[in-house]
């Protein structure tokens, strides 16, 4: 039970630390643990080592996607994360639209940007959720958050069909324009939504025990979360300015203004605040995007079969930048995708970090719900 | 036999009825009942959901029975590495530690199961020390160690927050001059001891909060880290008595907070008879004091152990002695009550 680790002090020194720590295994069936287990190394109450133990829910779906044609493969590509599926299936549309060669008609891009939004929304939601819920067994804000994300999946389901894995997203565009009286239900459900989070500041954000529990802990320095490879909220929580929609735009995001939340602490308040602040920005894409949307075809015809040929797509998701990668050898099924997604690298930030500072073993499941951790998407 | 045993219930009708219905076993069980099923009904209305409904109606006030009897009806599991003995010893013993504290609140008047002999006070906190010994043989005993965590943490915050309560409670004794519950009951008829012993509440209130581990102070079963602490070994009828220990230690805190600070049984006549009258005040007082804990509970996040900790010795202890001095000062310019 206590094998003397090496651990990295915050000066780069090694102290040996051995007798009389045990290791905690937090899941697989754990209140807190999802779909994954966390090996910690603890003393009772101060940390040492968080080891992550991910591919309980791998799929192989990089390895499916080669036995499907393109548009076959956007089903299996929705199931890495089904809260945020059309920000998911928007990379791997987008790759395929790189290696075919097709343009979306410029309506398209602006509906896709409009669902992606909602869905980063409700993502942020569930995310805030099961943040409030690790601080203290808090179900309140939680369930607060899930009931706040009913209107959003109600809309959707108006716009394409389903509450979640929508496979909206086609090669060449979108399956269906909006239906009518869409566009003022969306604009009445974003004016009550905006009341809501100023609920949840009053409510959580502000709270003074919630920012005892998350203020300074998990701090993650700009220069580590560059290094660590950290995503989305969380790696611009730490400071860095640094946003797919904004540094290679595609949809729509090229043409709206929008600004880049950062905050400068990178502790776990950080990143939940910044989700907070990313929700008010969507707000503020979904409207720009409503008021300028184009008219015109929604889609337009793909060819059944690409040119030989590769491409890389970076898309933003709401755990941070995915990566697509297609290699086409000219038939109708892609020959290899390979499919970085945000939550793995912000898995090895978690197994990082209690090697740069004191953490305890009450801080565990903060540190780990301030990052968003889905496991469905780190072993896809 | 027989006659002899129904000449003593005969003889003995008062004492057993104190002991079995009311103040006694049947009220505190039926407490925790209710106490359990209000708090789900109660949140569930803050969390905008409905609580249960299925069993009982749409108030589903028949669910906690039924859960309670599924509980009995289960298997007990006792790990294979554990220490069967004391496993077992500590699961009954604990809810009767919480138990014992309530016997010596007055509920009204002469309605009181142990009147210890002018001392009531101390032998409550007496009483109450015995919790976290038990606790820790629970941790212990089930040799696992999210339970091992749980006792530790369990001990570190009962020394956090029993040593202010006590200390803010010495300003009670002071002011009301007696360490008898009744008395001090008494001594509140013209006025709350809220008013004079203000600070001292407040230090009394937050060291309670801890006593009776609730969120913010739920950190020895903290259930995102520890799934359920010391008890997460426990299964079936030894995990209710658990439960039943979590509630009842609640209902003895409370009633002690009420008695000590909220005048206890007295109020405004509603009923001629004084024994019921005492016992409508003391049970709406009650209901008023749990529906408070838990909207706290709902509302904030769990502290860790050494924030927890580090309040109770840094601001609580030395809020608590200034109230010591400032209660002498009052008693010697004032003349007390």
């Amino acid at each position: 039970m206590t094998t003397p680790i090496k651990r990295y002090s915050p000066f780069g020194e090694i102290e040996e630390v051995g007798e009389g720590l045990f290791k905690l295994n937090v899941g697989p069936q754990h209140p807190i643990s999802g779909q994954g287990r966390f090996i910690v190394l603890t003393d009772g109450e101060r940390v040492f080592d968080i080891e992550v133990d991910i591919g309980y829910s791998h799929r192989g779906i990089e390895k499916i996607l080669e036995y499907k044609t393109f548009v076959q493969g956007i089903v299996p590509v929705e199931r890495m994360v089904m809260l945020d599926t059309s920000n998911i299936l928007m990379g791997y549309v987008g790759a395929i639209e790189k290696v075919m060669d097709i343009e979306p008609p410029p309506r398209a891009n602006y509906i896709r940007t409009i669902i992606m939004e909602m869905n980063r929304i409700v993502s942020h939601l569930y995310a805030l959720g099961l943040l409030s819920e690790s601080a203290a067994w808090n179900p309140a804000v939680f369930l607060w958050t899930t009931a706040d994300r009913e209107p959003f999946l109600d809309l959707l389901e108006m716009l394409t069909g389903a509450r979640w894995s929508y496979s909206f997203f086609v090669p060449g565009g979108v399956r269906a324009d909006i239906p009518r009286g869409f566009i003022e239900r969306l604009k009445a459900t974003l004016d009550w939504f905006e009341k809501r989070i100023e609920v949840y500041e009053e409510a959580w954000i502000y709270n003074e025990l919630f920012r005892m529990r998350t203020e300074g802990m998990g701090v993650v320095s700009r220069q580590n979360a560059i290094e660590w490879g950290l995503a989305g909220p969380n790696l611009r929580a730490s400071g860095v300015p640094y946003d797919t929609r904004k540094n290679e735009p595609y949809a729509a995001y090229g043409e709206l203004d929008f600004k880049i939340v950062t905050h400068t602490a990178g502790d776990s308040y950080a990143r939940g605040w910044a989700r907070v602040e990313e929700m008010k920005v969507s707000i503020d894409i979904i409207r720009q995007a409503i008021d300028n949307m184009p008219d015109g075809p929604v889609r337009v015809r793909m060819p059944p079969r690409p040119k030989p040929g590769e491409a890389l797509f970076r898309v933003e998701t709401g755990r941070g930048e995915m990566n697509v990668y297609i290699v086409s050898d000219g038939k109708e099924k892609p020959y290899r995708i390979k499919i970085s997604p945000a939550s793995f690298r912000n898995f090895y930030t978690i197994e990082m970090l209690p090697k740069t500072q004191e953490i305890l073993l009450a801080d565990v499941p903060v540190l780990i719900y301030s990052f968003d951790p889905w496991f469905l998407d780190a072993d896809r | 036999m027989i006659d002899a045993l129904i000449s003593f219930v005969n003889e003995n009708l008062g004492v057993l009825f104190v002991i079995a219905i009311f103040p006694g076993l049947a009220f505190i069980l039926g407490f925790v009942i209710f106490a359990v099923w209000y708090q789900r009904k109660y949140l569930a209305r803050l969390m905008i959901r409905m609580g249960p409904v299925h069993c009982g109606g749409r108030m589903g006030w028949l669910q906690l029975i039924a859960d309670a009897m599924k509980l009995v009806a289960k298997e007990l599991i006792f790990p294979r590495a554990a220490n069967k003995t004391l496993f077992l010893f500590a699961s009954v013993v604990l809810p009767v530690i919480p138990a014992a504290m309530i016997a010596l609140i007055p509920f009204a008047p002469g309605l009181i199961i142990y009147d210890a002999a002018g001392v009531s006070l101390l032998v409550f906190f007496a009483i109450s020390t015995l919790f976290p010994v038990v606790s820790v043989i629970r941790g212990w005993a089930a040799n696992n160690k999210f339970t091992i965590i749980g006792a530790f943490r369990n001990i570190y915050l009962d020394i956090a927050g029993e040593i202010p309560v006590f200390l803010a409670s010495i300003g009670v004794m002071i002011w009301a001059g007696t360490y008898d519950l009744n008395e001090i009951v008494l001594k509140q008829a013209s006025m709350w001891f809220i008013v004079p012993q203000f600070l001292g509440f407040i230090v009394f209130f937050i060291g309670f909060l801890a006593m009776i581990e609730k969120v913010p102070f739920d950190i020895p079963t903290a259930e995102t880290e520890l799934i359920y602490g010391p008890n997460t070994e426990y299964s079936g009828a030894m995990f209710l008595n658990m439960m039943e220990a979590d509630y009842i230690n609640l209902l003895a805190w409370t009633l002690l907070m009420i008695t000590l600070y909220f005048g206890g049984y007295n109020g405004p006549p509603i009923f001629a008879d004084p024994v019921l009258n005492g016992v409508f005040w003391i049970l709406v007082k009650l209901i008023i004091a749990i529906t408070i804990i838990f909207t706290i509970t709902i509302s904030y996040a769990r502290l860790r152990i050494d924030q927890a900790v580090k309040m109770g010795w840094n601001y609580l202890l030395p809020l608590s002695i200034l109230n010591i001095l400032l209660t002498l000062a009052m008693k010697f310019y004032l003349g007390g009550v």
